[in-house]
């Protein structure tokens, strides 16, 4: 199938068992949990050469050597565990590090920027068991196990990603990625049909187009650095009918813990959301607007937003009024328009996605009086009984919450910010190359490489455009047909 | 009495995809018949008299490098050469030619009759003989068994076509020629996915109507560029001028008060058209703001005094034809000698299709052309050699090939419409092409000779010459790389005088290359080897492309990657959990035979991705 090609070159990168080349990745391999304890894992030719470089020393493979971990400028950025496993003998069965960390997300973070300014690259989902398959190490049980695990990661990453990209940080993404896609049909354009008649720029005018675009993605960059922009955290939406309860729940979490980071009236009329570090553990909760059905213009509007945040949010907290009788619960959803009972929906992956983040909680236990069980279940659904008023049962709801959340914090919010960022790198770097490309060597060609380069970097954020998509934008902004 | 007769492949259709794929299939030693409605219309050009361009040189360079024939054959019938994109770069660079219509047929029409092992026959193909689900051979309409262990069917536009010039409509194949209804008929009844597409061609002109005197000219290229690599200037014949003139706004009244009697916007045409070969009412309904539209005029050959005026495709009816055309400069007194017409056809599914253009459901049954919903000479011949090669070597019993993206255009072409479809006719374009400055021009050869000599396609003469060039390349890569020129010398000086470029320290002929400043003649100029002048610009493209080349290499090596997992075709996608509802029907629908087949599925993710690799897995290791 392949022959000669006297322009391929090859580098002197490792080869494995199945012959290919390959590059070095990284990502957080752990979750955070209550321990606190991160391992960050590296696969591929350049694993121990990384390692050696963030713990200053070389290390017994297979042993688990006490080491500091330190950044670029030799400042110590943490103490933990340092491990190698050269290849074949391990999980990917490429040389693989690990380094087990003790600090918190942040600095789990750092740790992962630091390898990735040593050459890794971040790992794409699932790129650790797509290795470890080509390289003949995944058993049936352990394959079966991890496309379980991928389904999950990639609903919570993906609800992660569009969560970061609200706000400013998508408008300004948006921007840029339009104006880098709006310059590409005019290169590709002029590439394509060099006879039309078409008012193409001139190589100055695209030049300073790529410079202004250049300027905005360095402010993107210094912004999004600062986390101004990216919101991660894990989001919890608490959402019920009006005057179960909602609000009174709100104050008595945020009253829980006094480790308030920031209390903000919310975007929307009628959201409230209030950021808070729950042993340890960033965690926004969204009050939302009752839900009901009306005809007010308003209230309509706080519905729509609440199920908005619904969407968005990683756990739904639903708060009933434990002091009235309530219809079933699937009755119930259907009536605030939580899930759509038709036969065709019933089984659907909204729907299963739906009720994997749903917790229940009956409110107001203090006005039945009764000493209720704190945490009963009903059907498959596990429901918790607090009293917002007086605070009972409110420990074990954060305890729930806890656990609910420990896992996704470091793997998903903060991988996700990350990439945003290489990605912006990645198309900075690419532009900049391009513009020297088209101002020393007059190469269109070239520039328009780099252009589409940075345009999948963009693509990497917000969904990629195939070719045949731009083509249709060239004809539908030209007059194309000869 | 119905007479038989046997072959290792039979093609059905005498296009450019019909002639490539029994030219391919002769070449390497099957026994071929190609059975044609009309021997006459052998190699005919049914829409503009042109050959090449952005996109569709690459493909015809490719087909060259596989010992084809287009390009040898516009090589002799070429009278109006041009380079596209001269100062844009090379991998961007194309070349196209006008054709005398006549010579180009004649010229195909003799590498067909001087092929051996290949035979020509004139008859209807009425029947495909099938049996199992395998293909056994076809009957033509005087009863004719033809057994065959391939079929290659390059029936263009002929099957269901029917042709409108305003409001008329009669079935044609092309205009003069009829359809061919028993075999789309035939057709239909198989397991195929059937649509419809739409295409049209302008009104000709007589060129004794016409002033030339208020025409923009447009010549040929000097240097003239040659389309084969075998070929030479001395095969061209004598050439012609183009011409360039514009609609305006007389026009495009014309058109918008008879929009109704055009079966376009009345709504009787019903198959898609192409998104960048509008008809001239599309394009005046669409970009109302302008107020003219450039015609290329182009020469229909030596011997004919007709024109082909392209830009102006209409289905509108001949009355408003003639007012129209009379608005335009140097077309007042304009005589029409054909009215321009559009032309719907029966298109299969592409999705239906292995990567060898066998069709998935009747083995032994490969399509190449218009068939597929393609558009363009280039583009069907290519998928012609591919069909005709595979169909040989699938009566040989060997393995079937076809290159991938990153080694030809060939390989987009065939990626993108078995892996995608297409609702439009599909025509090449090098944006289409993610390693565009791998897929030149001038390396066709480099990418594919090797291979079609490994398949047999390539001659003795094409391969020794292309041995000597690689050769020659490499020797001058190397040479260079040794030339050292050290700060100071008279080499120094010499350098400088001749690229204006001074040296700050020591380097080589090789590095010195890559600066924008510098290029092949410098350093041909400084090492005086003459044998050598030949390959001097493909040392100098390879090392000025080569950091970009590196780049892509790692999105090809994930590719290397990818392609080795095999996709079995017992996979449910339909069941599978964790992948959306769309992405399910897509994948389902078009069953990617490996893992890089299903990456280029559009709305795929990495997610997804591992979930059909752990999936592939476990059926493995079950069976």
């Amino acid at each position: 199938m392949t022959s000669v090609n006297s322009d391929r070159t090859t580098s002197g990168k490792l080869k494995y068992a199945s012959g290919i080349e390959t590059d070095t990745i990284a990502a957080i391999a752990t979750p955070a949990g209550k321990g606190g304890i991160g391992i960050v894992r590296l696969s591929g030719p350049e694993a121990q050469n990384i390692l050696v470089k963030i713990i200053g020393k070389k290390i017994t493979p297979r042993y688990a050597t006490l080491a500091s971990f330190l950044d670029q400028q030799g400042e110590k950025l943490d103490r933990g565990l340092a491990l190698f496993f050269p290849a074949p003998h391990s999980f990917t069965g490429e040389h693989v590090a690990e380094l087990h960390g003790h600090g918190g997300p942040v600095i789990i973070d750092l740790l992962l920027s630091e390898c990735l300014s040593h050459g890794a690259r971040l790992a794409k989902p699932g790129e650790y068991s797509e290795r470890a398959y080509h390289n003949n190490k995944l058993d049936l049980v352990q394959a079966e196990a991890i496309a379980d695990l991928i389904n999950s990661a990639s609903a919570n990453a993906a609800r992660a990603a569009a969560r970061s990209l609200s706000g400013d940080f998508s408008i300004q993404i948006n921007k840029v990625a339009e104006e880098i896609k709006n310059l590409r049909v005019y290169v590709e354009a002029s590439i394509d049909f060099p006879e039309e008649e078409i008012d193409f720029l001139t190589e100055g005018q695209v030049s300073q187009k790529a410079q202004k675009i250049v300027s905005e993605l360095k402010l993107l960059l210094i912004s999004s650095e600062q986390g101004v922009l990216l919101r991660d955290g894990i989001r919890l939406v608490i959402a019920g009918k009006p005057n179960v309860g909602k609000s009174s729940l709100l104050n008595c979490l945020v009253g829980f813990d006094r480790a308030i980071v920031t209390a903000h009236a919310g975007t929307t009329r009628d959201s409230l959301s209030e950021s808070i570090t729950l042993k340890g553990l960033p965690i926004t909760f969204v009050d939302t607007a009752g839900l009901r059905t009306t005809n007010d213009v308003v209230e309509l509007e706080g519905i729509k937003r609440t199920h908005e945040e619904i969407k968005k949010a990683d756990r739904i907290i639903l708060v009933r009024d434990a002091s009235i009788k309530n219809r079933a619960l699937e009755e119930e959803l259907e009536e605030l328009n939580l899930i759509d009972n038709s036969d065709e929906n019933k089984k659907t992956n909204d729907r299963s996605d739906f009720f994997g983040r749903l917790l229940l909680v009956n409110n107001k236990m203090d006005l039945i009086g009764e000493n209720l069980p704190t945490i009963n279940i009903s059907g498959n659904q596990s429901v918790i009984n607090i009293s917002a008023l007086t605070g009972a049962g409110v420990d074990n709801l954060v305890e729930e919450i806890i656990q609910l959340v420990g896992y996704q914090q470091q793997t998903v919010g903060f991988s996700a910010r990350r990439r945003h960022i290489e990605s912006l790198n990645g198309a900075l770097t690419a532009l900049e190359l391009g513009i020297s490309q088209l101002n020393t060597m007059a190469a269109g060609e070239l520039f328009a490489e780099d252009l589409k380069c940075a345009h999948m970097h963009c693509g990497d954020i917000l969904g990629h455009m195939s070719s045949d998509e731009l083509l249709g934008e060239i004809f539908s902004s030209f007059c194309i047909g000869k | 009495m119905s007479d038989q007769q046997y072959y290792d492949v039979i093609i059905i259709g005498g296009g450019h995809a019909g002639t490539e794929a029994a030219l391919a299939s002769a070449r390497t030693g099957a026994s071929t018949c190609l059975i044609s409605q009309n021997i006459e219309t052998i190699g005919q050009m049914s829409c503009n008299p042109a050959i090449g361009g952005i996109g569709k040189s690459h493909l015809v360079k490719e087909i060259d490098a596989l010992d084809g024939v287009m390009a040898k054959a516009t090589d002799r019938a070429g009278i109006h050469f041009r380079v596209l994109n001269a100062r844009k770069g090379p991998a961007v660079r194309a070349t196209r030619a006008q054709a005398d219509r006549q010579l180009y047929k004649q010229t195909i029409r003799g590498f067909v009759e001087n092929q051996d092992n290949l035979k020509l026959f004139q008859q209807t193909v009425v029947d495909l003989l099938i049996v199992n689900g395998v293909v056994k051979g076809v009957k033509t309409q005087l009863d004719v068994i033809f057994h065959a262990n391939s079929v290659v069917l390059t029936t263009g536009t002929f099957l269901g076509g029917l042709i409108h010039i305003g409001m008329e409509s009669h079935t044609g194949g092309r205009a003069g020629d009829p359809p061919s209804n028993s075999l789309a008929k035939r057709l239909r009844e198989l397991p195929f996915r059937v649509d419809r597409l739409k295409t049209g061609t302008p009104p000709r002109i007589d060129a004794r109507s016409v002033d030339f005197s208020q025409l923009e000219e447009q010549p040929g290229d000097n240097p003239r560029p040659v389309m084969s690599y075998l070929g030479s200037i001395e095969q061209h014949p004598e050439q012609r001028m183009c011409h360039i003139t514009y609609t305006n706004a007389d026009t495009h009244d014309i058109i918008r008060k008879n929009l109704k009697r055009s079966p376009l916007f009345s709504g009787k045409i019903d198959g898609t058209g192409p998104r960048y070969c509008p008809s001239i009412e599309d394009k005046v309904v669409r970009f109302a703001d302008r107020d003219q539209h450039q015609i290329f005029i182009e020469p229909e050959g030596l011997n004919t005094q007709e024109l082909y005026p392209n830009g102006i495709s209409t289905s509108l009816p001949y009355d408003v034809q003639i007012a129209l055309i009379r608005t335009i400069k140097g077309f007042e007194n304009a005589h029409i000698t054909r009215p321009g017409y559009a032309i719907e056809y029966d298109y299969f599914d592409p999705r239906d299709l292995n990567f060898s253009l066998e069709t998935r459901f009747i083995e032994g049954l490969f399509f190449a052309g218009q068939i597929n919903g393609t558009t363009g000479y280039e583009e069907a011949a290519a998928q012609g050699l591919l069909a005709g090669s595979n169909a040989a070597l699938k009566a040989a019993g060997k393995p079937l090939w076809h290159p991938r993206r990153d080694e030809a255009y060939l390989g987009v072409l065939v990626d993108d419409l078995v892996n995608q479809g297409t609702n439009e006719p599909y025509r090449m374009f090098t944006s289409r092409a993610e390693f565009r400055l791998l897929l030149r021009q001038d390396n066709a050869d480099a990418r594919l000779t090797q291979m079609g000599r490994e398949l047999g396609l390539v001659s003795n003469v094409r391969w020794d010459i292309f041995c000597e060039k690689q050769k020659k390349i490499n020797e001058l890569t190397q040479m260079l790389a040794e030339f050292k020129i050290i700060v100071g010398t008279d080499l120094a000086n010499k350098f400088n005088k001749i690229t204006d470029v001074k040296i700050s320290k020591d380097s080589d002929l090789l590095t010195l290359l890559k600066r924008p400043e510098v290029n092949a003649q410098h350093v041909m100029k400084l090492i005086d080897s003459p044998d050598y002048n030949l390959v001097g610009e493909q040392v100098e493209i390879q090392i000025k492309y080569q950091g970009y080349i590196k780049r892509q290499q790692a999105e090809i090596d994930k590719i290397d990657r990818q392609e080795q997992v095999v996709l079995p075709p017992e996979l449910d996608y339909l069941a599978m959990e964790g992948l959306s509802n769309e992405l399910r029907e897509k994948l389902a629908y078009v069953k990617p035979p490996t893992l890089a087949k299903a990456g280029r599925i559009q709305g795929i993710t990495p997610a997804a991705l591992s979930l059909l690799l752990i999936h592939a897995k476990k059926i493995r290791d079950m069976s």
